[in-house]
Formats: structure tokens, sequence, C-alpha cells
């Protein structure tokens, strides 16, 4: 194919926050191939520390939408698609979708719109508003869903043909975690050497769950209270009241020696990769990614068993995976953790690794939806 | 909030068989034995039956000794040496109940043979759900079918049918949920015991269906199926309100001329009392970490002070009603407009003493 023929694609998020979503759009906008496609990056409301992660050649656009319906920020949208003559519009988050799917509606572009959905709210959502199936149905020509309920949901509730909607589980770099250096997070956290260093790597949201862990740690013999230091990395602004509501928990709870909270980092692979273990404690997920990351650095996790990732690895003994929301199954899988030797960890983190890249590598992720464009950029009615 | 809700509570057991059904027995003769047939013939049938007496002196024990000979499950009997009352006698069937999850049932009802089937299936399918609750057809003493239904004659339908996810807000202000369509997820029952003992306020009490409903919203989701899984019987002696036909229209006439005419300080209590009852309920919320919906619960619990300020000069009073319809304090529904509208003829009508 020559670079003439090349197919611009406009990856789209809310913003380039830490987050699975904003991950994915990433990591898609940086391994797509660059001999079919050029590659933009429109982040709708704000930046953040993914920024960094983008490769050079992607460009980005932050446009600084303050509502839904920004309308001077819809038209400077507009301006940059028909600008950069893009073919593929990739939207990431149900807002997003239906922000470009106004502009389509409205006739400002002509494009190919493809919306990935992470969605990780379904228990609340088996319903389909009208303000989400009318774009759905008629702005969007492609949806990727991450998690097999999401693709039902597509089908039986937003009414769109099966034709339309395709599974593709998230993927992961496996570079950006084999590469990383260990953070020494006994140093940095005041950690024991025999400590075990387990890490959470979660922003302070409900969605995240952090009290069935911090109620889980509370459960622990004394002995094995002794034994772990829970590490959790993740923004804590993100809702004050949870935030609040955590620490006052962990007060509460008389914790507050098991549990160091880092905050916002972006040396996520590093802070994995310096932690002897794991921890995901999240009630829904349609992911998580973080699960693949901690495998990809060969971590051995304790974790719910939610989303479409913990479902796919759920008998391959790569993790000690307990109910969502059941605190007293969790402090059994930690105590579990907690009593496997060294060499049982590393080889329940070893086996994750090799799952991971057989199943989650970024590229079998980016074959996938590369089929998708050229379904999309094919197919002639929208 | 009453001292003896401070302490710590005592834990429930973990859970060790699957699914439970709690039955709550009193001379039930006349019914119970299709009851008990009806569980038998479940799809699903549960692991055991926990039945809790309240004393009867019938032939109920006997029926059910009978019936616990071939039960396809095991049966657990006990009987109160007192008699405690529904939600009393109801808060210990739940607590000597093992399962993972728990189907409440009356002793008058019969069950439609997929009942526990389907209730339990939507808890399976979702850990994040913590209670499921169906429609149900109603029928008369004789068994014969009314053409009705529970939540039509509760006046429920509408919101149960728009709102298959049923938030702890909706359940703050208004019961719902019937116990006898209720399977819950023994988490929620482990935060919803013991019951406090605001329920008990003579003035406003609150049943247990409403309470574990309210405690199972804030920990969790409850979902609302619109199907009838059983018949419920509507009889002279139970203790559900439920009405039928003309019933119904005076019943509701009734509670307009209740609300504009009811005396203040009757009001003002009932509304401080609820307030307590939901802050119990955002306590165990935040016991476990559910702290946007303890939020929301302290927030009506909030707006019902508001409402029990009866005394205040009739010029305040309008303006505080104002004041929370516009914050939504009310809600936006019929239900909230007929509430706004009733506190401002209350306030019209009984002008408060003005304050120095």
């Amino acid at each position: 194919m020559s670079p003439l023929s090349k197919n611009r694609v406009l990856m789209v998020t809310d913003s380039l926050q830490m987050g699975g979503a904003e991950q994915v759009a990433v990591d898609l906008a940086n391994t797509l191939d660059r001999s079919s496609y050029d590659v933009r990056f429109c982040a709708t409301r704000g930046g953040g520390p993914l920024t960094e992660g983008l490769h050079d050649d992607v460009e980005l656009m932050v446009l600084g939408r303050r509502a839904t319906w920004d309308i001077p920020k819809l038209l400077e949208f507009v301006r940059f698609v028909r600008g950069n003559r893009v073919d593929i519009v990739h939207t990431h988050g149900r807002g997003t979708m239906r922000f470009v799917a106004l502009a389509r509606a409205l006739g400002l572009i002509d494009v190919r719109h493809v919306f990935h959905d992470h969605f990780g709210w379904l228990h609340l959502d088996r319903e389909a508003s009208t303000a989400l199936r009318v774009p759905l149905q008629r702005w969007t020509d492609f949806y990727i869903g991450v998690d097999s309920r999401l693709c039902r949901w597509a089908v039986d509730t937003a009414g769109l043909p099966p034709e339309r909607v395709r599974l593709i589980r998230s993927g992961v770099q496996l570079d950006r975690f084999a590469d990383a250096q260990p953070a020494d997070l006994r140093a940095e956290f005041d950690l024991e050497p025999a400590d075990l260093a387990v890490l959470m790597v979660a922003n302070f949201r409900p969605q995240k769950d952090h009290p069935t862990l911090f109620r889980a740690l509370a459960e622990l013999s004394p002995e094995h209270q002794r034994q772990i230091r829970i590490v959790i990395c993740g923004s804590t602004t993100a809702d004050r009241l949870y935030y609040d509501g955590c620490v006052g928990m962990i007060e509460r709870l008389g914790i507050g020696h098991l549990v160091r909270i880092a905050g916002p980092r972006d040396d996520v692979p590093s802070l994995i990769a310096g932690a002897d273990a794991a921890v995901l404690s999240s009630k829904n997920e349609t992911g998580p990614l973080v699960l693949l990351e901690y495998m990809a650095r060969a971590r051995p996790f304790v974790a719910t068993d939610t989303g479409e990732i913990a479902h796919a690895v759920r008998d391959k003994g790569v993790g000690i995976l307990v109910e969502p929301r059941d605190h007293l199954a969790m402090a059994d899988a930690l105590t579990d953790l907690v009593e496997m030797s060294a060499a049982e960890r590393e080889a329940m983190g070893a086996r994750g690794q090799a799952v991971v890249e057989e199943l989650f590598d970024e590229r079998v992720v980016v074959n996938q939806v590369e089929a998708v464009y050229r379904g999309v950029l094919d197919g002639g009615d929208r | 909030m009453n001292p003896s809700d401070r302490l710590p509570r005592r834990r429930l057991p973990r859970a060790s068989v699957p699914l439970s059904v709690a039955l709550c027995t009193y001379n039930g003769e006349r019914w119970i034995g299709q009851l008990l047939r009806s569980i038998a013939e479940q799809t699903r049938p549960p692991d055991e039956l926990v039945i809790q007496d309240d004393g009867s002196d019938d032939e109920t024990i006997r029926i059910i000794e009978d019936f616990t000979n071939g039960a396809p499950f095991e049966v657990r009997l006990a009987q109160n040496a007192t008699r405690l009352g529904s939600t009393a006698n109801f808060a210990v069937a739940l607590e000597r109940s093992r399962g993972q999850f728990i189907a409440l049932s009356d002793q008058d009802d019969i069950w439609y043979p997929t009942k526990l089937e389907r209730l339990v299936g939507e808890l399976e399918l979702d850990p994040t759900v913590t209670m499921v609750l169906s429609d149900a057809d109603l029928i008369d003493e004789d068994g014969r079918r009314l053409n009705r239904r529970l939540w039509d004659s509760r006046m429920v339908a509408r919101t149960l049918r728009r709102n298959a996810v049923v938030s702890e807000r909706l359940l703050a202000r208004r019961a719902l949920t019937t116990g006898c369509t209720m399977v819950i997820r023994r988490r929620a029952l482990a935060a919803a015991l013991p019951f406090p003992a605001a329920l008990k306020d003579p003035v406003a009490p609150m049943r247990h269906d409403r309470w574990i409903s309210l405690i199972a919203a804030a920990v969790g989701t409850v979902r609302a199926v619109p199907e009838p899984l059983l018949a419920f019987r509507v009889h002279q002696s139970q203790e559900t309100g439920v009405l039928t036909g003309a019933q119904a229209s005076l019943s509701f006439g009734r509670a307009v001329v209740d609300a504009t005419t009811v005396r203040l300080s009757e009001d003002d209590r009932g509304h401080l009392i609820r307030a307590l009852q939901l802050d119990s309920a955002a306590q165990r919320a935040d016991e476990v970490g559910d702290f946007e919906e303890a939020a929301t619960l302290r927030s009506v619990a909030n707006h019902l002070r508001h409402r029990s300020r009866g005394s205040d000069p009739t010029p305040r009073r309008l303006k505080a009603i104002w004041s929370e319809a516009k914050q939504g304090g009310y809600g936006w529904d019929q239900l909230g407009v007929a509430a706004a509208a009733g506190d401002a003829v209350r306030a019209l009508r009984h002008p408060g003493r003005a304050t120095t």
C-alpha cells in the first residue's frame, strides 16, 4: 500500500487521565500499522498523564470541552476532522460517542464512526435510553465491546444488528512492562524487607471498591497482617466523598499500618515491577485492563471475578479470583497469597505472563481492530 | 439513634448452604399446606426451609411436622416462647438461615414452580445484585384469581416497571416491596441484621421487608422482575397492605384527607422517626463502604427533618417547602408533588407559633 492510500484514523477519548479506556485508546493509537494508517488523537475534555505515552508521530488535539453539548468545541472538532481529512473516527466512552454522533447527525462531518464501549456499570444499565440508542443505531457504523455482556446489550437492548457488533478484549503493550525498571517500593513506602508488598492500581472511585479490600485486611489474622503491606496507586481526587470515606474506613478498621496510599502515578509499570504481588477489589468491571498489566510483569494477584479478562483467565491458575464484594473470601485469598512460598508466587506470575502473551498481546487486538476498520471502509451503507 | 444501634453488631456466620427459604408462621393452618407443597415443587428447590413459628395454637405445627417427614430438603422448625410479631419474627428466622441466598416466605401464598429458579438466577448472574423481587398474581381466600397483580394493587407498578434497578432513594421515600416476592443475598442480610430499634416505633413503624430492601439497595443493587412468580392471597388477617378495586380508590381518598388534616405533631414525629430509620440505614451502608448511597439516605433523612418543622410560622414553612421542592427534596414524581402540596396545605391550615 502506498503512503497516499493510507487511511486517517482519529482516536477520540474524553481525556488522557489514567484509566482503562484511555489506556486502550493510547495503545491502539501507538500500535496501528503505520503503513496503512495515519493516526491522530483528540481528548475532547482535557489532557493527562497518558499524554506522555503517546508516540511522537501521533498528532494530539486537546479540545477543552466543558459540557456534553459544547457547540463551539464541537465546531472546533469538526474543523479538525475536516482539516485532517479523517476517514475513521474511533471513539472511546459513551459521552464521546454521542459528541461525535451529533456532529454526524448535523451533517458536519462525513466519516466512518467506530465506537469502542468500555462501560463498567452494566448492572445498572439493562435498558438503553433513546439518547444512547438513536446515536448508536444511526450515527455509528460499528460497535466494539470489551466485554461479552456489553455486546449482548448492544444487540438485545440497543438494537444493533449483530454484524455491526464485535467483542474485542482489551490487550496490553507487553514491552511497556517487560522493559520497566522496578521501583523500590520498600524504600519509598517504608516497608520492611520481609513484607509482602502488594500493589493495587485503582483510582479512588466507587467501582474499584477499596472498602472490600480494607475489610478483608481487617479480617486477616495478626500473623498474616504482620506479613503483608498494600500500596494503592491511583487518583485520590476523582471522587472526594469516596476517598474521604475510604480514609475514614482505614482509620476505623485500625489498618492504617497495613496500607500506603501512593496517589496518582505515571510510573505504573515500574511500580508493578517493584511489587511482590498485586490485588484488585473492583465490584464491577468490563476489563479490567490492570489485570493484564499485572500478568504482563508476571505478578501473582488476588482479584475479584468480574469482567471479560477475569472470565478469560478464570481456570488458568494465574491468580486467585473471588466473588466481588465478598470481603471474607478476599481475606481468605490474601491469606493464601501470604502463605504461598516465593517460588509458588513466581510460578503463578509466570503462568499469567504466558497467558497474556498468548491471548492479550496488543498486536492481537490491533489486528482485530484493523479488520473492523477494513470492514467499515469497504461497507457501502451507513 | 437508639444507643443499642451504636454497639458493634454481631456478625452473621458465613453461608453454609446455597439457598434458604425463611418462613414465618402464626395460626396459618388454613393455607400453609398449599404453600409448603408449592415450595417442594420448585424447579430449583431450596437447601433448607427455616420456619419460625410465632406461637401458633392451631394445627400449623402438626401440618409442618407432617410435611417435614417427606420433604425433599431439610426443614428446621423453631417456635418462639412468646409472641414477637411479624417483623421481629422474621429477624429471628433470617438469623437462623444459612443460605448464600435467602427467599422470604409468608404462610398463605402459593409459589409458582419457577419462582426460586428465576429469582436466584438473577442473583447468580451478577454478584453486585443483592436483592431481586417479582410481581405476584392476587388470589382470594379460596384460591380464585382476582385478575389483578400485587404491584398494581399496592400502586407501585409504574415505579417498579420503570425502574428495573430500584435505587435506595426510591426505597427511602416509599415502601415498594413485599417480603414474599423477595430473594436476598447473604451480604445484604448481614448488613441488615439486627434490625434497629427505630423500626419498632409505633408512630412510624418500618416493616422488615422495607428495611431489608433499603439496606439491599444501599449496599448493592436491587432488581425488580415484572413477572408474577407467585399467587399472593388477599384476606382479612394479613399484614401487607393490599388494595383491590374500590378499596384502592377509597384508600387514596383517605390518604389525601389524612395528608391535609392529620395533626401536625403526629406528622412531625412520623417524619423524625423515618429520618432516624434512614440514618440507621446510612450507617450500615457506611460500614461496608457504600459512602455515596449513605449520603443519599442521609439527604432523604434531612429532607424529612425539614418536613418535620411544622411548628414554624406559616411564611417560614412555605418558604422552606418551596426551597425543598426546588432542590428536588420531594422528588419530581406524583408522590413528591402530592407531598409538597400536602405540606403546603398543612402549613396554611395550622399557622405555627411565631418565634421571637
